[in-house]
């Protein structure tokens, strides 16, 4: 009797922790634990560091490489191997993740869209490639991390971020008003239940071979960094937890959801790194190697017009796409083949976009500034308790806007 | 409720549409029937499965419930 109780027990934990989807708040808090985690191991996470890798690889394998200029521009006749450049393992972990949650909940299939689908794919691409080069990130990079890490250019983005998905969803009205061509005949390829189960501990095994190995090699941090982000595109998957979604919902059916939550996640993530920047100041790691230039993760010079502009083209590539940085990433990992068209466009304009702001220094440094605006560290004008409380208003403030509108609609665009 | 025995007054095919165009056109073809009419949504994006009731709740129709087939989903919209 008692195991039949134990078993009943394991087979809820098992569709509590694989299967069902998780609440948008549940994830928000996570994403947000789990980005404090990874800066405390390594550095923060975006998904432009992978796609821009994977991106420089395919235009490697077109033959451009030397032709564009990306050989001189960094000195080396190939792009960084993908399987040690942490920005790439990032993307592998995530989308690791979510394969992962999409096959042991049974969500994945090859869902293959209509034509012009495929042709948006394209265009999302490269206007999101674009937008995150101008914002120094995508919308984790150029918004959500950089609030978080406490530098003014988040601030820049979400404002372009507001603009890019008003305009983007226009633009999809106007398209389903005007534009017949290509409009259905998706199709879907599932694979059965228990082999998806396989994939998924196929996968498993494979993200834990992988920790062991680097962890066991000469890249050390790279076990926990496929790790912690596998746990991230995990938890993104299980809650569909889309931050282009809190832009563009408010507007299209007036749901708060989500973006109530992102503004829950980035407050706790300004609090945990905040506690973290602040004691790293003036302490040396295992080496003896001064750690005072660890403020300087994800500080960027795009506090003006680069993170506005980019922001807005980045939202509406978003838009078009059905997906962020991140929402792409683990809608790869469910088989949607739209966003495997999204991802090799997005991740080549990211590369062109950066080579070019390299050769022509675009975005400075620090000390010499940017013209793509300025870099603005926030606690070096207001203080860590300074910082904090204009992060937690302007959350707050943006929480009070969406509530208001789901009540009143205020903010909704007619069809 | 029986959802085999509804007989829906449209059917919109949003197969391998993803986010957010499924909504979209549950969103343009529910004004284009009348009020206690049913629309039918034959979808295959998995986030459509929590969009649409919770569409519905907020813009007061009634969603009358989802049915899995070979490849695809159906779920049932009766409009308020």
């Amino acid at each position: 009797m008692s195991d039949n109780v134990l078993a009943s027990k394991a087979k809820g934990l098992y569709q509590i922790l694989c299967q069902d989807n998780w609440g948008k708040n549940t994830v928000a808090i996570l994403v947000a634990l789990l980005s404090i985690l990874m800066l405390a191991w390594d550095r923060p996470w975006g998904a432009v560091g992978a796609v821009r890798n994977w991106g420089e690889w395919i235009i490697y394998g077109t033959g451009l490489w030397d032709l564009l200029g990306f050989a001189d521009v960094y000195d080396s006749d190939t792009p960084k191997a993908f399987l040690t450049h942490t920005g790439s393992v990032i993307g592998i972990g995530f989308i690791g993740g979510a394969f992962l949650s999409a096959c042991l909940g049974g969500n994945f299939a090859l869902r293959i869209p209509p034509k012009l689908e495929m042709v948006k794919a394209v265009f999302a691409g490269i206007f999101m490639g674009a937008g995150a080069t101008l914002a120094g990130g995508c919308n984790v990079g150029g918004f959500y991390n950089a609030i978080g890490n406490l530098s003014a250019h988040g601030f820049a983005m979400m404002a372009g971020l507001i603009i890019g998905a008003i305009l983007g969803l226009k633009y999809v009205y106007w398209e389903m008003e005007n534009i017949s061509w290509g409009a259905s005949g998706g199709k879907t390829i599932n694979l059965p239940g228990a082999l998806q189960i396989l994939l998924g501990i196929a996968t498993l095994a494979a993200l834990l071979i992988g920790a062991y190995t680097y962890t066991n090699g000469d890249i050390e941090k790279l076990g926990g960094v496929l790790l912690i982000t596998a746990l991230l595109g995990y938890a993104f998957q299980r809650g569909r937890w889309c931050m282009i979604q809190g832009f563009r919902e408010p507007h299209m059916t007036g749901n708060a959801k989500m973006a109530k939550s992102i503004a829950l996640s980035i407050v706790i993530l300004a609090i945990g790194i905040a506690i973290i920047k602040s004691k790293y100041i003036g302490l040396s790691d295992m080496n003896g190697n001064s750690m005072d230039y660890f403020w300087k993760h994800y500080v960027r010079g795009t506090f003006g017009w680069g993170g506005v502009v980019g922001g807005i083209l980045f939202a509406f590539g978003a838009i078009q796409a059905g997906g962020c940085g991140t929402g792409t990433l683990w809608r790869v990992g469910e088989g949607q083949i739209k966003l495997w068209i999204v991802t090799p466009f997005f991740g080549m304009a990211c590369a062109v976009g950066s080579m070019l702001s390299k050769k022509y220094n675009w975005e400075g440094s620090i000390e010499e500034g940017s013209s793509l605006g300025s870099y603005v560290y926030l606690p070096h004008l207001f203080g860590y308790s300074g910082t904090l409380a204009l992060i937690f208003l302007i959350m707050a403030v943006w929480y009070l806007i969406v509530a208001w509108n789901e009540e009143t609609n205020k903010l909704m665009l007619e069809m | 409720m029986d959802l085999d025995s509804i007989k829906p007054d449209q059917i919109l095919d949003a197969k391998g549409l993803s986010c957010p165009m499924p909504l979209l056109r549950t969103k343009k073809a529910i004004n284009s029937i009348a009020s206690g009419q049913i629309l039918e949504v034959l979808g295959t994006d998995p986030g459509s499965k929590n969009d649409l009731p919770s569409w519905c709740e907020r813009s007061g129709h009634n969603c009358l419930g989802a049915k899995d087939d070979v490849g695809f989903f159906h779920i049932f919209i009766k409009k308020g």
